[in-house]
């Protein structure tokens, strides 16, 4: 057996070592760490226990005094429910909180049934289409307009004055889509698409002037409406409005892209 | 658990502030011993002991019925003490920088219980006593509560880890560090002897 390290010697004379016999047996056989294990036990021996001064027998009533006006009374409600403990009292309300407890669990289960039940014909129910159903024929019905609308114009623009047979025609035209454009501001009244409403306006004060010029359309009347066309610039407004309208139609027919109007 | 410090628990909870005075009568003279020894001072100890039933009260009702009253409530006495030698111990340090030399030493010597008889002996045993005093007063506080827990207490090293809130291997390391330095502050006495 190998010598005894100072951390060996410390356990056996404190009396917590593990094989007190081979210590022993080690310590008769081997002199150097007999001799090193009675030089601790007589250091040890020689550190003075440090006895406490006496106090009196009224020493724990003095420390009593002294902090029994600190302290506050224990209430029920400050005790914790695991420190109800072990009296027969603590056990029965220990008993009435879990069936409580229990109690309250199960109809918890209860009503999430039922009520899951209750609620599941409304998650099954197919949601009504929003009105973006509806916008597809708008948009229709508005490019139809504006078409007819631009081709008026480019009629207007291109008018043969001296032609009876030409300036006719532009005036029943413009009084057929006077109506339909009030038609179209109406619907649209309430979209908020600026561009559109103004070229809409444009367009009912250019087709009013035209359907109710009195006496009929002549050279001075067209060539009037003609500069006031391309004043507020409307034919060219006109067939921008087509353009995005058109893509309108585009989306509106793949509703999973989305449009409106 | 003893039957009347359980009785002494249970009429506490119930409201009956008084009953915890027979639990403070009961042990104090226990604590005060060892808040003397890790302490070293006497003043310190008896603050110790109020301090430790004063924490105790407050601490009562998550006090586990089935654990024994007499080795919770020496717990708690421990860590105050080693509480306050920590501070005493950084007070001093924060002094060390102010006082002057000419500080009597005498001030600083504990009060130690002789039973010697002559002078001669008394002055030996009260050399003996200072010498010891200052090797202990040289340990960490957690080396010197464990040794005083072992040594003086006869703590077991588990019971001494519960103490101090260590595992039991530290608790036995710190045994083993305060006992090689109090041998080797010790040498010089054992030479002069």
């Amino acid at each position: 057996m190998k010598h005894l390290t100072e951390e060996e010697m410390i356990v056996e004379v404190y009396g917590e070592g593990e094989d007190t016999a081979a210590v022993e047996r080690h310590l008769e056989s081997c002199k150097e760490c007999a001799q090193a294990f009675a030089e601790l036990k007589r250091d040890l021996a020689d550190v003075n226990r440090m006895e406490a001064p006496a106090r009196d027998e009224a020493y724990g009533q003095r420390v009593w005094a002294s902090i029994a006006p600190l302290l506050p009374v224990y209430t029920r409600e400050k005790r914790r429910w695991w420190a109800a403990g072990w009296s027969t009292s603590g056990w029965l309300k220990g008993l009435g909180y879990a069936a409580a407890c229990a109690l309250l669990v199960a109809c918890a289960f209860y009503a999430g049934r039922v009520w899951e039940q209750r609620k599941q014909p409304a998650v099954a129910r197919v949601e009504p289409k929003p009105p973006q159903a509806r916008q597809p024929i708008v948009v229709v019905v508005l490019d139809d307009h504006l078409d007819r609308s631009e081709r008026f114009l480019v009629q207007l623009k291109h008018a043969d004055v001296d032609s009876a047979q030409m300036v006719s025609p532009l005036r029943d035209e413009a009084r057929s889509l006077l109506a339909a454009n009030r038609v179209c501001r109406k619907n649209l009244a309430q979209k908020d698409d600026p561009e559109l409403a103004t070229a809409l306006d444009h367009l009912d004060n250019l087709l009013a002037e035209a359907a109710n010029e009195p006496g009929g359309l002549n050279a001075e009347s067209i060539a009037r409406l003609q500069d006031e066309m391309n004043a507020d610039g409307l034919l060219f407004e006109v067939r921008v409005l087509r353009s995005r309208i058109a893509d309108r139609k585009a989306a509106g027919a793949n509703p999973a892209k989305g449009g409106t109007i | 658990m003893d039957r009347n410090d359980h009785a002494a628990i249970q009429a506490v909870l119930a409201g009956d502030k008084d009953a915890y005075g027979a639990l403070v009568v009961r042990h104090s003279h226990t604590l005060f011993r060892v808040a003397f020894r890790i302490t070293g001072n006497e003043a310190d100890a008896e603050d110790v002991v109020q301090e430790a039933f004063l924490r105790g009260y407050r601490k009562l009702d998550g006090f586990e019925s089935r654990a024994n009253f007499s080795t919770w409530i020496y717990r708690i006495a421990v860590h105050c003490a080693l509480d306050r030698v920590k501070h005493r111990r950084a007070d001093e340090a924060n002094l060390v920088g102010r006082v002057s030399e000419s500080t009597d030493p005498e001030q600083d010597q504990v009060q130690v219980a002789d039973q010697a008889a002559g002078p001669e002996q008394l002055l030996l045993s009260s050399e003996i006593g200072s010498m010891q005093l200052a090797a202990l007063h040289s340990l960490t506080p957690t080396e010197r509560t464990a040794f005083v827990l072992r040594h003086m207490e006869d703590r077991t090293t588990a019971e001494i880890g519960a103490a101090l809130g260590i595992e039991p291997n530290a608790a036995k390391q710190a045994v083993f560090r305060a006992v090689q330095k109090m041998r080797r502050r010790l040498a010089p006495l054992r030479v002069a002897t």
